[in-house]
């Protein structure tokens, strides 16, 4: 290149330095979109109705052979049913992949995840208490709050969790990954013992309502949670996306971080806020999902390294991909029926969980 | 120039630098000794904005306590004493970290190459594939010094001299590497930038450093040039244990020997 005459290699494969992992991340985040693509058509071409996404299409292309009664029918349930469906899907993975990638950042751990230390159990106490005392209690709040009192209901109780658990867990900018664990263990049980009272003194329409909100499922999906859920995680996202040299410089402890140029204070408060944001509109919206937060940043980890710039945007696309393709198994496994969306999660997660464990206790002492 | 003047820190309610005054002019290395608990990580940290203080410092005639942090990284790069990191970084991504933060200085394709050119530096060259968890102490605190470089890397940037500021940067280190790492120290001064380095080592402090600070208690004891600090009186003093100043014959630099405490101990405290 130096000489002026540029070769054909050179154009294909310019000259890496060792160690530099950035066309990974780059090509990742192609080929991860490439494939969020393909889970989006599958989510919309799979239910139990049988519609076809394709039949709508060729109907609006004028070249619908199928009867009128059909077509109105399949118009219902991909409009009304799987889109929303789709389009809460992609949000709520990429929310729950992302808040998993901002608390191990935060925490300086790769084990920290919103649905194990807590976080996702505080949210829910904050739905529960919404939906069981919506309409007495907090009748005043709900009904100023409008659709959103579920979502902000669930922001703060994780944002609650989440400020607890950093201020037991951390000292002088070290976490404990023993204190954090166990800390989330108790905030955990904290959050459903309160939760069993709200359970306890329910309706029996408000008990409908947990049970079906609790199975952690995108059955529910309407265009109206789109419209309470949307807004916030579109913003937790867009925020995450500036976080990315912040969380580089804090993989170096609190000091170094400083010393590099950011205000680490600011970078926690915000930190936190759009983890309690994108795991509270998720909760409010899909109950309980774990593991999304830790299998996906973590195979990403292992594939294009740690560096955020490109973790942050793969993580999102991934945690989408991953929630879409769970939930098309979901409604597949034991068609008509449904089965929750979180049994799946956590059946790939928990084993993963326990790989990362054992490989970790040879790897790395923490 | 970083000027300290009534520089007072307390942590926790406890007095840990009292009334330090020191001028670290660009263009020279700055050696900081004394005994542990002396103070002298603790002035280290009071000039990268770590701790509270009260006092003046200035960086390049700006107090430090108006410049931000994105500011003071322009200006200033800092090597802490050791770093652990919780995720799989390969060594050039630890090293360009410094890149993104600081203002390196060169651009295109010469800042593409600096993370192997700061390695190489440190004696590191070829390291950048590897895992920085998976090297030795040593070499992690040469990575470090090498992502420390990049943020600063032109010593004098649009004619505004740059700082390094050192925290025992030769602790884990072999005698030929603790001299390769003081060379490059050295040369960052001599092309115009200023070095403050806590240094454990009194002879690399009388070999490399342009003036001695010494600190006993979170006091300045003695400052200046190192053949005026470094005396018999004034390092038994700082250190409390019987030491011997020497020449080297070689250089002129004046060298350090310390007296065993046991041989001159008073008998009562001698292991029976």
């Amino acid at each position: 290149m130096m000489s002026g005459v540029m070769t054909v290699a050179d154009i294909a494969q310019p000259r890496r330095e060792p160690g530099d992992r950035s066309h990974l991340g780059r090509a990742a985040i192609v080929l991860l979109a490439v494939l969020l693509l393909l889970a989006m058509t599958l989510s919309m071409t799979t239910g139990a109705s049988g519609a076809s996404a394709w039949s709508i299409l060729k109907g609006w292309l004028g070249m619908a052979p199928a009867s009128e009664l059909d077509t109105l029918r399949d118009h219902a349930v991909i409009i009304n049913i799987r889109l929303p469906r789709m389009i809460l899907g992609v949000l709520i993975g990429a929310a729950l992949a992302v808040s998993g990638l901002l608390m191990q950042g935060l925490f300086r751990n790769p084990l920290a995840d919103p649905g194990l230390v807590g976080v996702s159990a505080g949210a829910g106490l904050g739905a529960v208490g919404v939906i069981v005392l919506g309409t007495t209690a907090l009748a005043p709040l709900t009904a100023f709050l409008g659709i959103y009192s579920l979502q902000l209901a669930s922001f703060f109780g994780g944002l609650a969790t989440t400020f607890i658990l950093y201020r037991v867990a951390t000292r002088s900018g070290q976490t404990a990954i023993a204190t954090m664990l166990l800390a989330g263990i108790a905030l955990g049980a904290l959050a459903g013992a309160v939760t069993g009272v709200l359970v306890y003194v329910a309706t029996d329409a408000q008990l409908r309502d947990l049970t079906f909100w609790g199975l952690g499922s995108l059955a529910g999906a309407n265009w109206m949670k789109v419209l309470a859920s949307g807004p916030i995680i579109i913003a937790a996202l867009g925020v995450s996306t500036l976080l990315a040299k912040g969380l580089n410089a804090m993989t170096l402890g609190e000091a170094t971080a400083a010393h590099l140029g950011i205000s680490v204070q600011r970078f926690k408060l915000v930190t936190i806020v759009t983890v309690a944001a994108a795991t509270g509109a998720s909760v409010a919206v899909s109950g309980g999902i774990g593991f999304v937060g830790i299998v996906v940043p973590h195979l990403l980890r292992m594939v294009i390294g740690p560096n955020h710039r490109y973790l942050l945007p793969a993580t999102a696309l991934l945690g989408a991909s991953f929630l879409l393709f769970a939930d098309a198994v979901s409604r597949l496994v034991v068609a008509p029926a449904e089965m929750p969306i979180g049994i799946i999660t956590a059946a790939l997660g928990g084993p993963f969980f326990l790989w990362i464990l054992l490989r970790r206790r040879s790897a790395f002492a923490w | 120039m970083i000027e300290v003047h009534d520089l007072s820190v307390s942590v926790g309610g406890r007095a840990i630098l009292h009334k330090v005054e020191l001028s670290a002019p660009a263009g020279q290395l700055t050696a900081v000794i004394g005994p542990n608990g002396s103070g002298k990580s603790t002035l280290l940290k009071a000039l990268c904005k770590d701790y509270r203080y009260d006092g003046h410092v200035r960086i390049n005639g700006r107090d430090l306590a108006e410049l931000s942090l994105t500011e003071a990284a322009a200006q200033r790069a800092v090597l802490p004493q050791s770093s652990t990191l919780p995720f799989p970084f390969t060594v050039r991504e630890v090293v360009a970290i410094g890149i993104t933060a600081g203002r390196a200085g060169p651009s295109g394709d010469a800042l593409r190459r600096l993370p192997e050119q700061a390695l190489a530096a440190v004696d590191l060259h070829g390291f950048g594939g590897r895992f920085y968890g998976e090297l030795s102490g040593g070499e992690q605190q040469r990575v470090q010094l090498a992502r420390v470089l990049c943020q600063v890397w032109m010593p004098v940037l649009e004619g505004v001299p740059r700082y390094l500021l050192l925290d025992e940067p030769v602790s884990s280190l072999d005698i030929r590497h603790q001299l390769m790492i003081m060379d490059v120290a050295r040369r960052f001064a001599d092309n115009g930038g200023g070095v403050i380095a806590v240094l454990h080592d009194l002879n690399l402090a009388a070999m490399y450093g342009d003036q001695v600070l010494a600190l006993r208690d979170g006091e300045v004891v003695a400052a200046g040039r190192p053949d005026s600090v470094l005396s018999d009186a004034v390092i038994e003093h700082v250190f409390d244990c019987p030491l011997r100043v020497g020449v080297a014959p070689s250089t002129g630099a004046p060298f350090v020997l310390p007296q065993s405490i046991r041989r001159t101990a008073p008998v009562h405290t001698r292991v029976a």
